[in-house]
């Protein structure tokens, strides 16, 4: 896979941990924003596309996860009580995001580019979701969703990378051959020897439950570089 | 030649700005008890930092992403959080001890007593970050940091038997009298004095505030691989002199004046006054690098507007961070703490959290995504794996060897 272009991957397969989650959002003039803590995915005709980034504690503090993550949710709702849909998340609609490099670029600025008119499902309860197989078998947890342009000129997932350990906790190593260093790589082709790359048609994801289902167990292996 | 005079700049900034409160103490401690036998570590240390100094600078110019940037994206919101905790606990420690190093520097100069300073040093402090332009500040607290080179001077006027410091230095020969477990504990304190996770957040961050493009690479490189050996050099000078004049006598350091003592006896009052500049100019850079460090991780970590090349008004929360900052060290003096004491600790604890800031600069350095062309090569490669296996084992012994040597008594 080349990467040569640089600038704009949004046109291209991208991961969303590794990719768009956790990456400096800037406006139109170059003046930061926030972090992309959370995106927005929406059922179109052609599956789950990303059509807003989150951004704020309303965003973040979820993804901490664990007891951790609870009480500052918790904390964070009750620190203004009477403020209303304070859990919901600030959101920018893809339509104002430009372009990503290192870092996700609006075309607009950032004055009141930040909405909290509507909620739907966020890819970070996507990632972490337990996955099961078709005989009920625990296959391990979903690690990163690899997005490809789809209608609307919006992003969508297209397959699930399932395996052991957190979410983005490939750092690319799948991506890119021979991605030094060495110890690195190694480590990482190590701990995620089970990961495997899945088809979104063959994934049912239960959003209530937490869990994604799958009809076909995953492909080994989501790419060249893990030592196939 | 106007290149030529940025490079020569830049380089002298590089060894002015490299010396910092937890150097000068460490070193004369060290100095005093184990001359030279433990420069491998300090050694050890600086090529440690020049490693991932060059990376992160490398990443910056070329992806004007920052350290803690890198940190949140690689290593996820909860274990960025933890290293954020854990960076920004250890970098306001150091920012403490600095104010508190300028304080005692002052305090040797106009012999009012430090408790009375240190809210004057903590104004001058905020004032700095609040109106001063960036490279002001780098530049004239670098340069007059170079005041430091007495130390070189001290010890050629000292006339030591230079085959002896030479032989100390290069077999590694521990006192007789001194444990082995102490003698690993300072060598830690050394490392971790060297490679402080706030050099790498102040670096990058001051890449991106100074506008780097691919084409400041070879600058900064210039800067990192002369500029902080040679400031390495100095801390080694630090520790010669106090083996040759504090070593004989049995002093342990643990004030600011016998850091300097071995000037007075080498060069007299004038060679005093000058380390005494090079005291308040050394700490009070470090002081506004370790501030400005602890307002670009937060605000780093969680997106917001951070930098001096932007006004106040548009970096609101990273200058209420600064202010904050400022506020909480000077508190956390008056309380009467010695400064000393919190160098110590803070220099121990730095070697426990740089595994989770070395991590993600190797990883991105690596990741073509970010960097095109500018990947590292083999030569960084293998450095930086080996320095991470290191950093990890330091990060390990760190705490054990301070709890069972008490703090290296």
């Amino acid at each position: 896979m080349s990467d040569a272009d640089l600038d704009d991957r949004l046109a291209g397969p991208l991961d969303g941990a590794l990719n768009l989650l956790d990456r400096q959002i800037l406006d139109c003039e170059g003046r930061m924003l926030g972090k992309v803590d959370d995106l927005e995915l929406t059922q179109q005709e052609d599956g789950l596309a990303v059509t807003a980034v989150l951004t704020g504690p309303a965003a973040l503090l979820p993804r901490l996860g664990g007891d951790l993550g609870d009480r500052l949710v918790t904390t964070w709702s009750r620190l203004k009580v009477p403020e209303p849909n304070r859990l919901r998340p600030w959101r920018i609609d893809m339509d104002r995001v430009d372009r990503l490099d290192s870092a996700l670029h609006l075309s607009v600025r950032r004055e009141g580019v930040l909405t909290r008119d509507t909620e739907g499902y966020r890819f970070g309860t996507l990632t972490g979701m337990e996955a099961s197989g078709p005989d009920d078998g625990h296959l391990g947890r979903v690690v990163d969703a690899r997005f490809e342009p789809g209608l609307h000129g919006r992003l969508v997932v297209r397959h699930l990378l399932i395996g052991h350990g957190r979410p983005g906790s490939l750092l690319g190593y799948d991506r890119h051959d021979q991605q030094g260093p060495w110890l690195v790589r190694a480590t990482v082709g190590r701990l995620h020897r089970s990961t495997g790359i899945v088809d979104i048609e063959a994934a049912r994801i239960l959003w209530n439950r937490r869990e994604v289902r799958l009809t076909t167990p995953p492909r080994a292996r989501p790419g060249a570089a893990l030592g196939d | 030649m106007s290149r030529f005079f940025a490079v020569a700049l830049g380089i002298l900034t590089a060894i002015g700005g490299f010396v910092d409160i937890g150097d000068l103490v460490t070193n004369a401690q060290v100095g005093a008890r184990f001359g030279l036998s433990l420069a491998w570590a300090t050694l050890v240390g600086v090529v440690g930092i020049c490693v991932f100094a060059e990376m992160s600078g490398r990443v910056a110019a070329v992806s004007g992403r920052a350290t803690f940037d890198l940190v949140r994206e690689r290593l996820g919101p909860r274990v960025g959080f933890l290293n954020l905790v854990a960076s920004m606990s250890i970098t306001f420690l150091t920012f403490v001890a600095e104010i508190g190093g300028v304080a005692l520097s002052l305090q040797l100069v106009v012999s009012v007593h430090e408790l009375l300073l240190v809210p004057w040093v903590g104004v001058a402090v905020w004032l700095i970050l609040w109106k001063a332009k960036f490279s002001i500040m780098e530049n004239v607290l670098g340069l007059f940091g170079l005041a430091l080179v007495v130390f070189g001077v001290a010890l050629w006027q000292l006339g030591p038997d230079w085959g002896g410091l030479l032989q100390q230095a290069a077999t590694a020969s521990k006192p007789a009298d001194e444990h082995g477990s102490t003698y690993a504990y300072y060598a830690v304190a050394l490392f971790g004095a060297a490679m402080t996770p706030y050099e790498v957040f102040f670096f990058s961050s001051g890449g991106v505030e100074e506008g780097w493009s691919t084409q400041d690479i070879l600058v900064m490189r210039a800067n990192v691989l002369i500029g902080f050996p040679l400031g390495g050099l100095l801390s080694v000078a630090i520790a010669g002199c106090a083996w040759l004049v504090l070593g004989p006598l049995n002093i342990s350091v643990d004030s600011l004046g016998q850091v300097g003592l071995p000037v007075a006896a080498a060069l007299g009052k004038v060679g005093l006054s000058v380390a005494l500049l090079g005291f308040v100019s050394a700490t009070l850079g470090a002081a506004c690098e370790t501030g400005l460090s602890v307002g670009y991780s937060i605000t780093q970590y969680f997106g917001a507007q951070w930098g001096k090349y932007v006004r106040p008004r548009e970096a609101a929360v990273f200058h209420a961070i600064l202010l904050l900052a400022s506020l909480g060290a000077v508190a956390t003096l008056m309380t009467m703490v010695d400064p000393i004491v919190v160098t110590e600790m803070s220099v121990v604890f730095s070697a426990v959290a740089l595994p989770l800031t070395y991590f993600p600069i190797l990883v991105v350095s690596n990741d073509p995504d970010y960097m095109g062309d500018q990947v590292n090569g083999h030569l960084a490669n293998a450095l930086g794996s080996l320095f991470l296996v290191l950093v990890c084992v330091a990060a390990v012994a760190a705490i054990p060897l301070m709890i069972y040597t008490r703090m290296g008594q």
